[in-house]
């Protein structure tokens, strides 16, 4: 199979790249890329660490090739702060905790930012399932949870 | 009353704990010398985890207070 | 003295690497890019016991990319282990030259330009194998005629350790009641979102760089060093940050291994990651133990005596189980007062993946079998649990024969504390039911079976002219906080902020030597050393601010809030800032510096200082299913002063979650010696809409060994979570659950055998 040119945006800016089809967006995103933010933990769509936004919509990026994001918006993690300022969510995450060992945060944080864009007042059983794809070893989840509910309960505004 | 080891000579209050001494420690003077008891320190070891009752304690204490008059 | 109250301590600080955690900007070894670097892939072995014949390369040499190829041949050969003080339990080489013990094991490694490149090669590799009988199961291997995995070692018996104290005889002579029971653990993946991985570069100079993902930069670097023939000096290891540890990256891993001796014969960097499988076939796992427990009680409740045996399965080499053999042993033990007791602890080698340590060492599954035991008793002889436990308990300045000294114990408030709360939820529906558990844990071991020269936990702090503060610590950040525990030490005690203190770790070229994150070590060995070299460079500080203001001999000076104050009058005083600049002036322009450190001394046995706590598990049963939903968790925790508000909170959450998977979802079925669910689908762990609230009541002690009187959170409260779920089982069905995990099957099972006991009766 051929190497093809993929064109689509990442974090606001356009790119640019020339990759083999079977190329996974998670590859392209960090080892074409260098956005090192977005992890991967597992081999078998089941653990999150590489969860991105498509197109505002959560997608984990390893199960997704490359190519079929032509011509679309990819948010990763390091999308989320504008000109220094955090994001909401990101904010949230840092009074409560959220966080410990860090490998999942990135994953985390996009789910959350997807979910966050489309919930109205969600329920706690909500935001839970929200994160459901995603695996954090460290945290328990609870703390995750909390910074999620403050945010769509509206105690973080956009700065 | 305290008894000595009689491979390191170390003391305890009564002959059992000898006899966990020397199960714990395990080295090659313990076990050497409940080996020339004629004993095999592997075999006490696997009936203690194996069999009821504590007859491997119980066998190795009476050795080591047999042994105390000729430490 | 107890919760005093701190500018810093025990306040809300963010964590300190909280904006590089949530903003990408966090690096860590699996990230890590350099240039001209090759990727690495090891060959693993398909047989759980086989000699290895020959091991032709040619085929995978050829295949372009492809750089090199070695096995253990191309390595010292050196049988290396964590335990380096014993000479017999260094049983490992990792890359083997004569045989292979588990499915999994290394045999060779490729290093190639590209990932794909490597791993093809791997098909290349012809390895010629004698298959050898294999033994699973350590009641097997113990038999006669099972075979030998390591040679010299009778009966496959890798470890013994043996407890004691009283006269365990007469006190069972006393004892009213006596109950014997035999319990089942299971082993547990350590499951770290960050898989084992390393990047070794060797350069001309003759020194070697190694990014690894680890929980002991020191230990990496003295492991390494012995297995490759370098000075450790000549070693620099990095952790940048780490993805999670749990007990399982402070040994030698073969992603450390094998991308150092490749870098070695080709001068390039090498970096090598575990995919999930890989972690889960070949990263050592939690013991699994048989635990035989047999205990003598007084019709008033007084505890006599308990007697326990155990096995474990050590899996193919040591790694630090004979740690987990002794310390499943001791805190079986805990957290009561025994006249008499006994535990006969045995570890042997089976051909399956090796056992070592995981978060709670050996105590969780201790504790399965010791408190569901106690409920059954209770529930045998009509007594009251909480009554039971209190009456029974450590207290503080009580000694555990020959083994401990227990300064601060706040045990009683926290069965106090859960009893009041377990009343409070009044009756609960059917099938449902609040199981309790107590246990006590170490703040860090006295061992130094490591045989390092070096103080356990050392620091060192320099003030800049501007008041800006670096802090130097060999302690490990895997995610539980360390580094902002440290901070929170050092601005508390320099009297400055958190956002003044620059934590350095991870870096054995800068940093001083630390054993590192585990045993629950850090916060009372490396808060001691960070408080010392605070307190030194305070000393000096305030040298300069006593000639400065040069008040009456009578008049004591501190610093809070950076204002340097008379603490009898604390308006008057001067800005810390100023004070800094003179004394730099004073000091011919060098900066000021303090020096701490810590190694225990004459503390008993194992540990320092002891954390104390009860937990209530609320769970329901489907009897349908077997299916079990826990509603809530509520710890009573002792942990002297909380330090890290936040990181306490999380370090309860995170120990319940993992604790909890270890209870009902998280197993390891091996079929043959093969593991059966290598991958997140098969082997479940705990997501967010099962995870119950897990609430946290604090008690109040004040730990004297300890920094500011804290000591240790995170890992003990791994220790109950386990048997609080089988007694609330026990409380909700009747059935008594012996086996880990509690599955639906075993649920199920348990519920049939008692509904036919039943039936029998009538």
């Amino acid at each position: 199979m051929e190497k093809q040119v993929l064109r689509f945006k990442v974090n606001g800016d356009e790119y640019e790249v020339f990759i083999h089809p079977k190329t996974l967006l998670a590859e392209v995103i960090r080892d074409h890329l260098g956005l090192t933010g977005t992890k991967r933990g597992c081999e078998t769509v089941s653990c999150g660490a590489c969860t991105v936004n498509v197109n505002g919509k959560s997608v984990k990026s390893c199960s997704v090739l490359a190519i079929q994001c032509e011509g679309m918006e990819v948010t990763t993690v390091e999308g989320l702060e504008k000109n220094g300022k955090l994001s909401p969510i990101q904010r949230s995450f840092l009074d409560h905790g959220s966080y410990q060992c860090g490998f999942c945060t990135p994953g985390m944080l996009m789910s959350a930012t997807a979910f966050i864009s489309e919930a109205k007042n969600p329920t706690k059983e909500q935001v839970k399932e929200s994160i459901e794809g995603n695996i954090c070893r460290c945290t328990g989840y609870n703390s995750i949870v909390r910074a999620i509910e403050a945010v769509t309960q509206g105690k973080y505004k956009e700065e | 009353m305290s008894f000595k080891c009689p491979a390191c000579k170390k003391e305890w209050p009564n002959s059992k704990q000898v006899a966990r001494h020397m199960f714990g420690t395990g080295d090659k003077a313990h076990r050497g010398w409940i080996e020339s008891q004629g004993y095999s320190y592997i075999e006490l070891l696997l009936a203690q985890t194996t069999e009821p009752g504590n007859k491997s304690y119980e066998v190795l204490a009476e050795l080591i207070e047999k042994a105390q008059d000729k430490l | 003295m107890s919760h005093a109250k701190y500018s810093v301590i025990n306040t809300h600080v963010h964590n300190i690497d909280g904006v590089a955690k949530v903003t990408g900007r966090a690096t860590y070894t699996f990230d890590v890019n350099l240039p001209g670097m090759l990727h690495g892939k090891i060959l693993r072995s398909p047989h759980p016991h086989a000699k290895i014949l020959s091991i032709d390369t040619t085929r995978a040499l050829e295949l372009p990319g492809v750089k090199i190829v070695v096995t253990g041949k191309d390595t010292l050969g050196i049988k290396q282990g964590i335990w380096r003080r014993y000479e017999e339990l260094c049983d490992e080489q990792v890359l083997p030259l004569e045989k292979v013990r588990y499915i999994g094991e290394p045999v060779a490694a490729v290093a190639a330009i590209t990932e794909e490149i490597a791993e093809a090669a791997l098909d290349l590799i012809d390895v010629e194998y004698e298959v050898l009988p294999a033994v699973y199961e350590p009641l097997e291997a113990i038999k006669k005629e099972a075979p030998t995995i390591h040679e010299g070692v009778e009966r496959n018996v890798n470890v013994t350790r043996h407890i004691e104290w009283g006269d365990v005889d007469e006190a069972f002579e006393e004892a009213d009641y006596i109950r014997e029971d035999w319990f089942k653990c299971s082993g547990q993946a350590h499951m770290c979102m960050e898989t084992r991985a390393a990047v070794s570069s060797f350069t001309p100079e003759g020194k070697l760089t190694c990014w690894a993902s680890t929980q002991s930069a020191y230990y990496t670097q003295g492991l390494l060093a012995g297995v490759l023939g370098l000075r450790e000096g000549d070693v620099r290891v990095l952790a940048p940050y780490v993805g999670g540890g749990f007990g399982g990256k402070f040994e030698l891993d073969a992603a450390m291994f094998c991308s150092a001796v490749m870098s070695m014969k080709l001068f390039k960097p090498v970096k090598v990651v575990f995919s999930r499988e890989e972690d889960f076939i070949a990263s050592k796992r939690r013991t699994p133990m048989f635990y035989y427990v047999r205990t003598g009680i007084k019709k008033d409740g007084t505890f006599c005596a308990r007697e326990s045996r155990m096995f474990s399965n050590g899996g193919a080499y040591t790694g630090m189980g004979a740690t987990a053999l002794y310390l499943s042993g001791f805190f079986h033990s805990f957290p009561y007062k025994w006249r008499g007791y006994r535990y006969d602890g045995y570890r042997v080698y089976t051909n399956t993946l090796p056992s070592t340590s995981m978060r709670g060492f050996g105590a969780p599954q201790a504790m399965f079998c010791s408190e569901q035991q106690i409920d059954w008793i209770c529930a045998d002889l009509g007594l009251d649990p909480f009554e039971v436990r209190r009456k029974n308990g450590h207290t503080e300045g009580y000694e555990v024969p020959g083994q401990a000294f227990i300064a601060s114990c706040g045990l009683e408030q926290c069965i106090n504390e859960i009893e009041k709360w377990v009343k409070s939820k009044g009756k609960l529906p059917a099938n449902r039911g609040i199981g309790i558990s107590s246990c006590g844990f170490m703040s860090g071991g006295i061992f130094n079976w490591f045989d390092s020269p070096y103080s356990f936990s050392s620091a060192v702090v320099t003030i800049n002219v501007d008041g800006t503060v670096e802090l130097h610590v060999g302690c490990q950040d895997i995610g539980q906080g360390s580094n902002t525990t440290m901070a929170i030490i050092a601005a508390e005690t320099l009297g400055v902020k958190v956002e003044d203190i620059r934590v350095h770790s991870g870096d054995t070229a800068h940093c001083p030597a630390d054993l590192g994150a585990w045993g629950s070590r850090q916060t009372l060995m490396a808060g001691n050393a960070v408080k010392m070299a605070c307190e030194d460079a305070k000393k000096q500080l305030l040298e300069f601010a006593y000639a400065e203001m040069g008040i009456n001999i009578v008049y004591d000076l501190d610093i809070k809030d950076r204002w340097v104050h008379i603490v009898a009058r604390p308006e008057r005083g001067l800005k810390y800032e100023e004070l800094v600049k003179k004394a730099l002036r004073a000091k011919d322009g060098q900066r000021i510096m303090g020096r701490g450190y810590y190694t225990p001394h004459r503390k008993g046995m194992i540990s320092p200082a002891y954390s104390y706590m009860m937990q209530a598990v609320d769970a329901e049963v489907d009897p349908e299913t077997g299916k079990i939903k826990i509603h809530e968790v509520m710890t009573a925790h002792d942990c002297g002063q909380p330090i890290n508000q936040l990181g306490l909170i999380g370090q309860l959450e995170g120990a319940a979650s993992m604790a909890l998977g270890y209870a009902y979802l998280e197993d390891m079925p091996m079929e043959d010696g093969k593991l059966m669910n290598p991958n997140l689908v098969d082997y479940k762990v705990i997501k967010a809409p099962e995870m119950p609230e897990a609430g946290i009541i604090e008690i109040d002690t004040y730990e004297p060994e300890g920094p500011y009187g804290a000591k240790e959170a995170g890992e003990g409260l791994t220790n109950p979570t386990a048997a609080a779920l089988g007694n609330a089982i026990y409380s909700a069905m009747g059935i008594q659950m012996k086996e880990l995990p509690i599955t639906p099957e075993r649920v199920l099972k348990a519920l049939r055998e008692k509904k036919e006991q039943e039936a029998q009766k009538k």
